[in-house]
């Protein structure tokens, strides 16, 4: 019974360490999608659609300051300011909105009568794009940063809610049995038990709600507001300006996939003792 | 603590759904504020039902033997239902389009592309940046490609369920147990038969909540096309009454929203899930270990 | 050494489930035992025998429906880290490295750092695992993970010690590996003293290699109570000894395994 002759599994460590690791193929997917672009670019007139050079040049020009922006009304615009704007409210919802909605997954998994009653609420609410209460938001609290911020906030609520329920109901029963038989109190066990089981769900569903996020709060912008990089879409598309379009489009987007990235990170980071981290792709 | 019984976990469900309609009757009795002279802030359901809903016959354009409101004729039941109806058919044909053309793109892309594991290695990083680029930020773009019109529209839509269900596809091929692959390579299966017998099959399961996930998105796709540029559709009369605040026309469309929306994910729902009935249920306990 | 107060009197236990179908069935059925301190029983019967809901009853994770169980001279009516339970799902938390799913216990209770983290590196040596007292348990194999259990809960003190099934998962070799650890661990007690054992299983080699006393249950009632004289450790290889065969061969009848008109090959 040595245990020099016991294998320790260690597949699963190696696995996540190569899927965080840059195929050089994906280089290549990259390059091929430009290459598709620039070959269908050549073939359509810039109106309709520009060069990724030009695009990328436009983004570079107009990122600390964009002049041409202030015949639309917009003074001092700027790529970079309005992209500040457009994350700010993100981030804010996103905290704003898992702050409701962690606990109360939580509580609901465990309290059948409180989720018989937010359940029916949620999944109603669920099964509709949450996007169709923009105009009424628009109404209720103007074109400022309330109407997208509290838009976003329904959103990450929802998704969240599901995903710490769900998270809360999956922990198998026999972790609380072994810890009450090892004399944890019922305080240590949401300590040491319902908290780290369950931040692996609740990561990936706060993961889920930032990428549907950045959307939401772009088209809460396009529909009514002063700032922003929504706003900016919608006064170049007035313009039937493509290129600035896809430019602004691009930083979204990029922003979009780094704080993604960000996030597959920390949650590989903080969950190291899950036999299978999804780092690309869900 | 007892379980509760579904059969009395759904009577609480409707209650509580009960309850909140009854609540907005009560806020509009003492919140009798008027957006507009004769337009509720907060219309009660004998209004919603009754003059609201009368209200929707300013939309209709003439046509079917029913005379529109511009020219002339008073508003009437029959404008108003034509309305409802054309618009959500409207509507309803951008979703289930964008959907068909979309799920059917995405996933013979996804199949086309997981045939070799280069394949899924060059499109691993495209395909995650075309998912997280908000799709509904690019309603201005589609609309300079493809007009305001129905064709663009379902373009919009199919678009963003194709990325969707063109990734799903791929992780989905990526997540058949090698054992069945080589099971089936073992009894002499070619590569072809292999995507016929094994990898069609294994993905259905993998595909449910894909499918169901682009449902969604297509409601959320058709739905910012309609807010922003669209001269039809259900999406489009909640923006127009938006702009004179007639909060009253925006509740009712609202509300024939939340029906299709919620009759369409029950069915999809059962469907799938009758035809998914062979699967074994993914024990989710296993991500205890 | 024997101590009355020390032991676990069960007295009249019954547990009673409503099934779905409302039909009520008795899992356990008016048992009567006393286990004294120190010993090792070991309880056998066929699934579905009432063993497992008399562990966890007296565990304290389920209530009887009638009867009483005193531990130490208190009666049961919670779970508590003087009665130690390895689960045979396995329960190390994946949220912990080794060497912290061992201090759990003592952690709980309020122990020290030094003192928690210097009695669980000994008893990871014991059961050896100290080269991997770092490690997730995701990196260990299922023999392992087992070893980590039974670690903890002799760290964690208990006087009586709770085994359901635990190696039913495991392979043969690494099945009698893990009885030689368990054997060594009670024979080898903490200041002189044994602790009471009750290790539940269907298996009847494992039970006579383990027990001084082996409990047979049927359809939730006690059949048998044999005691085992032969001394420990004892190892497969004793399976030979009069003794044991007589008493295997009395365990498969009791399982129903031994067909009554069939002759015994070459007799």
């Amino acid at each position: 019974m040595s245990l020099t002759t016991m294998p320790v599994r260690d597949g699963g460590a190696r696995r996540v360490t190569r899927a965080l690791r840059f195929d050089p193929m994906a280089w290549l997917g990259i390059l091929l999608l430009l290459l598709v672009w620039e070959l269908a670019a050549c073939l359509l007139p810039p109106a309709i659609l520009p060069a990724p050079l030009g695009v990328v040049r436009r983004l570079c020009s107009e990122f600390l300051s964009a002049p041409d922006l202030s015949y639309f009304g917009l003074a001092n615009a700027s790529l970079l300011g309005s992209m500040t704007y457009t994350a700010e409210n993100v981030l804010l919802a996103m905290i704003v909105g898992a702050a409701f909605a962690i606990p109360l997954g939580l509580v609901t998994a465990r309290q059948e009568l409180i989720r018989a009653v937010i359940d029916p609420v949620m999944m109603t609410v669920g099964t509709v794009p949450i996007l169709i209460l923009a105009p009424f938001l628009l109404i209720w609290f103007g074109v400022g940063r309330a109407s997208a911020v509290l838009l976003v906030t329904f959103y990450v609520i929802v998704v969240v809610y599901v995903a710490a329920q769900r998270a809360a109901e999956n922990i198998a029963p026999v972790f609380e049995d072994y810890a009450a038989t090892l004399g944890a109190s019922p305080r240590a066990v949401l300590r040491d038990i319902l908290i780290p089981a369950t931040i692996p769900e609740i990561l990936g569903g706060l993961r889920i709600a930032l990428a549907g996020a950045w959307g939401l709060e772009a088209v809460s912008e396009l529909l009514g507001a002063q700032q922003g990089i929504g706003k900016i879409i919608e006064v170049l598309a007035g313009a039937t300006d493509a290129q600035g379009i896809m430019a602004a489009l691009l930083l979204l987007g990029l922003v979009a996939t780094v704080c993604d990235g960000c996030a597959a990170w920390a949650i590989h980071r903080l969950t190291r003792w899950k036999s299978s981290t999804p780092v690309a792709g869900a | 603590m007892k379980p509760l019984s579904p059969s009395r976990r759904r009577a609480i469900g409707l209650i509580v759904l009960l309850c909140l309609a009854a609540i907005w009757q009560l806020l509009s009795m003492i919140y009798p504020a008027e957006a507009q002279p004769g337009e509720p802030m907060i219309a009660g359901w004998q209004v919603i039902f009754t003059k609201t809903l009368l209200s929707l016959s300013d939309y209709w354009q003439g046509g079917l033997g029913v005379r529109s409101v511009a020219e002339g004729a008073s508003r009437g039941y029959a404008a108003a239902c034509l309305t409802l109806i054309v618009n959500s058919a409207i509507t309803l044909a951008r979703v289930l389009g964008g959907l068909a053309i979309g799920t059917l793109l995405g996933m013979i892309g996804g199949l086309a592309v997981s045939w070799s594991s280069w394949g899924r290695r060059i499109v691993n990083l495209p395909m995650q940046f075309l998912r997280t680029l908000p799709l509904l930020a690019m309603v201005p773009l589609f609309q300079l490609w493809f007009g305001t019109n129905l064709f663009g529209q379902i373009a919009f839509t199919a678009y963003g369920v194709s990325v969707i269900v063109f990734a799903g596809t791929v992780n989905a091929v990526a997540n058949i147990p090698a054992i069945f692959i080589d099971n089936a390579r073992s009894l002499g299966a070619s590569q072809s038969q292999i995507y016929r017998s094994v990898i069609l099959p294994g993905i259905l399961p993998g595909m449910r909540s894909t499918i169901l996930l682009a449902l969604g998105t297509a409601w959320s796709a058709v739905l910012g096309a309609e807010y922003l540029g669209a001269q039809s559709g259900l999406g489009y009369i909640i923006v127009y009454a938006q702009q004179f605040a007639y909060l009253d026309r925006m509740f009712l469309v609202a509300l024939v929203i939340l029906v299709f929306a919620a009759v369409f994910y029950t069915l999809f729902d059962r469907a799938t899930r009758k035809l998914l009935a062979w699967a074994p249920q993914t024990s989710r306990r296993e991500i205890a270990r | 050494m024997a101590n009355a107060v020390q032991d676990i009197q069960i007295r009249h236990l019954s547990r009673r489930f409503t099934r779905a179908d409302g039909q009520t069935v008795t899992a356990l059925d008016d048992l009567s035992v006393t286990i004294k301190a120190g010993e090792f029983v070991c309880l056998v019967g066929p699934s579905g025998c009432g063993k497992t809901t008399l562990l966890q009853m007296l565990a304290g994770l389920l209530r009887q429906s009638s009867g009483e169980i005193e531990a130490q001279g208190k009666p049961v009516l919670r779970p508590g880290p003087e009665r130690g339970v390895v689960f045979q799902k396995d329960s190390v938390f994946p949220w912990m490295r080794v060497i912290d799913n061992v201090e759990y216990g003592l952690k709980c209770r309020g122990v020290s750092k030094g003192e928690r983290r210097e009695r669980a590196l000994h008893y990871l040596e014991r059961v050896g695992l100290m080269q991997v007292a770092q490690a997730w348990p995701k990196e260990l194999s299922g023999g392992m993970l087992k070893r980590v259990a039974i670690a903890t809960v002799f760290a964690n003190g208990a006087e009586i010690l709770m085994l359901d099934e635990p190696f039913g998962a495991l392979d043969y070799v690494t099945r009698h590996q893990l009885h030689d650890v368990l054997l060594d661990l009670w024979l080898d007690g903490e200041g002189g003293r044994r602790r009471t054992v009750i290790f539940v299983t269907h298996d009847v080699d494992e039970a006579l290699i383990l027990a001084d006393r082996i409990l047979v249950f049927h359809s939730g009632r006690m059949v048998e109570d044999l005691a085992v004289t032969l001394p420990k450790p004892r190892s497969a290889d004793d399976l030979v000894l009069p003794e044991l065969v007589n008493h295997r061969h009395r365990l498969l009848q009791h399982m129903g395994l031994i067909r009554p008109a069939a002759a015994k090959p070459g007799q």
